[in-house]
């Protein structure tokens, strides 16, 4: 779960790692492939295709690190000709995804994500206290006997 | 696990297709991408070999404005149904919210069947969850081929316990009973949010008076999109 203040203050930090990295887009998303935060430009890319594969990739990379005896490898590379993507584990089965070009490099980029990722734990770990002493969402209407959801 | 977001007031569910090889999971996310007509939907991704067998998963987000106030994106997910590929199966199952599990009606495949919702069972146990939590649908799909397994025959195969759950006939490949499954797996989602309180909002129907369903009889084939009684 999270509220206005906690994406305000999320977005924030992306935003201001972006300007340091000069990466082109970043996002915050979960290990079950929900993207709940993002700062920056993606054109035209379907951002729930790519969190689904991003949240899908890192997961098999996760179970490589462990038949290697590794407890994790706390980063994905993929370098591409014109487009790159780094995937940062953070805390609380979440990732950084940060998509970036030539405009930058994958040193600065990966320099400032270890920075960011400090502070998004501390925001997420905030988020996470705050969501277990809420209540649930309640909403008025019987959705199970209602009409179709899908249509 | 169900996502909140109160800033975009979006809400975030995960809905898995589970089942053995070939038992029409990703034909119901193909079926689906055509159906759908209102939803807003977004492009259907498949990671599959070259033998258009799922290799990963594949991939279908639907958003509808069904909760007040909130957009509900459901994202539908199929797991790789071959054997060899179960720890794949135990990473998609990650932060699932719901699970419609689908049956092969072929009799030859009731063996596959069962080994799959055993196989279901165990990854939901090493991803910390369980069917008791998560709310599940069935399908028995493949009903128009003419040695298929009589439903009561399935009920009793899957569905035998004292809170039994929704079970629809389907013909995946012609798109029968594809759409009434899924609404009926997103309702029991979404039922969770509903001020009304609802005995059946962990995804059980009713429970049976008897803690068992006596051995069936054969019997003819009702319509597929039918919920089984």
């Amino acid at each position: 779960m999270l509220t206005a203040e906690d994406q305000m203050a999320i977005e924030q930090k992306l935003a201001e790692f972006l300007t340091k990295s000069e990466a082109q887009w970043s996002a915050l998303v979960d290990k079950g492939g929900n993207l709940f935060a993002q700062c920056g430009e993606t054109g035209s890319l379907d951002l729930s295709i790519l969190s689904a594969l991003a949240a899908g990739s890192f997961a098999a990379t996760h179970e490589l690190a462990k038949r290697l005896g590794e407890s994790e490898f706390s980063a994905l590379y993929h370098e591409g000709h014109g487009q790159h993507i780094l995937m940062s584990a953070l805390h609380h089965e979440c990732l950084l995804v940060t998509i970036f070009g030539e405009k930058t490099n994958i040193g600065l980029v990966r320099f400032y994500s270890q920075q960011v990722t400090v502070i998004l734990n501390e925001l997420l770990k905030l988020a996470s206290e705050k969501e277990a002493t809420s209540g649930p969402l309640l909403l008025d209407g019987d959705f199970l006997n209602d009409k179709a959801a899908i249509t | 696990m169900a996502f909140i977001n109160y800033s975009s007031r979006e809400i975030q569910l995960k809905i898995v297709y589970y089942g053995a090889a070939l038992c029409g999971k990703t034909t119901n996310l193909v079926t689906l991408h055509k159906q759908i007509t209102h939803a807003q939907k977004g492009e259907l991704v498949s990671l599959a070999t070259d033998a258009d067998r799922t290799l990963f998963f594949d991939f279908l987000s639907l958003n509808t404005k069904t909760l007040p106030g909130f957009t509900t994106r459901f994202q539908l997910y199929t797991v790789p149904g071959q054997a060899i590929y179960n720890t794949t199966r135990q990473l998609v199952l990650k932060g699932v919210d719901g699970i419609i599990f689908c049956v092969d009606s072929h009799w030859e495949k009731m063996a596959d069947n069962v080994e799959s919702f055993a196989n279901l069972q165990e990854n939901l146990i090493e991803n910390h969850l369980s069917l008791v939590q998560i709310p599940y649908v069935l399908q028995y799909n493949k009903r128009d081929i003419p040695n298929a397994a009589p439903v009561n025959y399935l009920e009793f195969t899957f569905n035998n316990r004292a809170n039994r759950t929704l079970a629809f006939e389907a013909v995946a490949s012609t798109g029968a009973g594809v759409l009434e499954t899924l609404n009926a797996a997103a309702r029991l989602l979404l039922a969770k949010y509903s001020k009304t309180p609802n005995a059946n909002v962990t995804g059980l129907a009713q429970p049976n008076a008897a803690a068992t369903v006596p051995p069936p009889a054969d019997d003819p084939q009702a319509q597929p999109g039918k919920a089984v009684a």
